[in-house]
């Protein structure tokens, strides 16, 4: 069953660009990626599809029933983590959460103990205190009281420690053993390979590619920066899989897609002072992966 | 219910402050009336001197303003002030808020539609406003028992204390077809004064010019005049429903916005 269809949706703000004929699905029980660079359109996307904003034209079901037309309806089953939450400063996160929780038909309240304790959240403490990590937690934990059957996450890594990061994808395969289907976005490619089984690429507005993680990991380049004690000759570099190599005094830059070991059975015979390897952001896969 | 009685949490504070104060002013004026009223011929001799337009400008009226009900119509257009400013604040500032503070996405990716959102937090503010003036009426209504001559009208003073009600109701609403209106507003205070008082300086200047019958309908400073509800015994009916008339619209057009909006992302 189809979780969420899109088909055409476009909205625009005037002049300005918002989205254009944005047509995907989402299966149910998936974790699909949605990524692209910053101000690609992946936030106006989902507020779309959560009727913050209405479409200029197209449409998007989600359930299989209009996203504008059924919004309420539709919403008792989602759970919406923005990458900044904001909250009622003057409340105690208990009471924000019981608040949350009584926007939907159920009990939630044992729900809400076990996530703030999986999460590590002091529910007694006053909102406006908070940093912003455990605010964020306040998001995890008022986006998940309810149990809903589909999670909207618009790039909801931002604030969180690594530690807390890693719980949170804990939570979320929990979840989506369940049955949750998934919806996340994000601009690193990194996290998004970590968690997700298909993804769909947005730039400028347009939906370039939908592709399974599959396929986007044997695109997979590593960006290498290694510094040496003396000069190093190009030539010994002309290997298949390298691209963007560039030498500068005595610095080499490159990306590699390929076998790793060819890589560092070429480093060995060097002398190296100091070596980064590294995931490419986004924009350089995107170039590449396109360029054909 | 559950977003009601979270606004009405909201607004505890602010209600209370503004019928303490409203109760405070009624209670100071009212006082002043038996010193008043035993040096009314010394009164009446002085403002006889002050040019006429200012006399109008401000309200008084020197055969009604010694009786305990003109003295209370002349103060009542303070009164009359600080309600509007209130209202207007709580009209501007309920719904806006959710943007303002950036809660906008916590609430509105509720399964709630927008109107449930939009009655509640009207409804709230409507709350308010009623508690603010049934403190006042009472706190009212004590001083007049106290200081008024005996055998006033008491049903024309309930009327003009009415009047502050049917103000807020006319300023809240415009308040909350503003706060639809306006794309990004920083400061309630600053628009809710502006227009507040820009509205009341309106008003005092149709007061002191000639022939204002029709421009009358231009501030809601001027649909109730307090001295026409004692001789008559009812609001004067054109401007009550100018009054009705603007809350209406400003209601429809408020909803129809706050449902069509899109709530950007901060």
């Amino acid at each position: 069953m189809k979780v969420m269809e899109l088909e055409n949706l476009t909205k625009r703000y005037g002049k300005a660009r918002g989205i254009e004929d944005v047509s995907f699905s989402v299966e149910e029980g998936e974790i699909f990626g949605f990524i692209g660079p910053n101000g690609a359109g992946k936030s106006t996307t989902i507020r779309t599809l959560l009727s913050l904003i209405y479409p200029t034209s197209g449409s998007a079901k989600i359930f299989g029933k209009d996203c504008v037309k059924f919004a309420p309806e539709i919403k008792q089953e989602i759970g919406y983590l923005p990458s900044e939450v904001f909250y009622y400063d003057s409340m105690k996160v208990i009471d924000l959460l019981k608040y949350s929780a009584s926007f939907y038909k159920k009990d939630c309240t044992a729900r809400i103990t076990e996530l703030a304790d999986a999460m590590n959240l002091d529910l007694g403490r006053k909102i406006g205190d908070l940093s912003l990590g455990n605010k964020k937690k306040v998001g995890i934990v008022q986006a998940l009281l309810h149990s809903p059957k589909l999670l909207v996450l618009d790039e909801p890594t931002s604030g969180l420690d690594p530690l807390m990061q890693q719980k949170f994808f804990s939570l979320l395969r929990e979840e989506n053993k369940r049955g949750v289907t998934i919806l996340f976005s994000s601009h690193v490619l990194g996290e998004v390979q970590k968690l997700c089984s298909r993804v769909a690429i947005i730039k400028e507005g347009k939906i370039i590619k939908v592709e399974t993680m599959s396929v986007l990991k044997e695109n997979n380049y590593k960006k290498f920066r290694i510094e040496t004690g003396s000069p190093v000759a190009e030539d010994d570099f002309k290997i298949s899989g390298i691209r963007d190599f560039a030498v500068k005094d005595n610095v080499i830059t490159f990306l590699f897609k390929g076998n790793l070991n060819e890589v560092t059975v070429l480093m060995a015979s060097l002398d190296i002072r100091n070596l980064l390897v590294e995931e490419p952001d986004l924009e350089e896969i995107f170039l590449h992966y396109y360029e054909k | 219910m559950n977003m009601y009685f979270h606004e009405l949490k909201a607004l505890r504070k602010s209600t209370i402050l503004w019928a303490l104060s409203f109760s405070a002013i009624v209670v100071v004026f009212l006082s002043l009336f038996p010193s008043i009223s035993a040096d009314a011929a010394d009164f009446k001799e002085m403002l006889a001197s002050y040019p006429e337009s200012v006399r109008k400008a401000v309200g008084l009226e020197l055969e009604t303003f010694f009786s305990f009900l003109g003295y209370y119509s002349y103060t009542f257009v303070y009164i009359s002030l600080c309600g509007s400013v209130q209202a207007m604040n709580l009209g501007l500032s309920v719904l806006s808020k959710e943007s303002r503070e950036k809660t906008a996405d916590f609430l509105l990716t509720k399964p709630v539609k927008r109107s449930e959102i939009y009655t509640a937090k009207v409804m709230a503010a409507l709350t308010s406003i009623a508690a603010t003036n049934v403190v006042y009426q009472a706190a009212a209504w004590l001083m007049a028992s106290q200081v008024a001559e005996e055998g006033y009208n008491r049903m024309a003073f309930f009327q003009i204390s009415l009047i502050l009600f049917f103000l807020q109701l006319i300023f809240l609403f415009l308040g909350l077809m503003l706060s639809v209106l306006i794309k990004r507003m920083k400061a309630v205070l600053t628009v809710s004064l502006g227009v507040t008082f820009g509205f009341f300086i309106l008003s005092m200047l149709i007061a002191t010019g000639d022939g204002g019958e029709a421009k009358r309908f231009l501030t809601p400073f001027q649909y109730f005049d307090p001295l026409y509800t004692i001789s008559n015994g009812w609001y004067d009916t054109p401007y009550l429903a100018a009054g009705v008339i603007i809350v209406l619209f400003a209601f429809a057009a408020s909803l129809y916005l706050y449902w069509r909006n899109d709530i950007h992302s901060v």
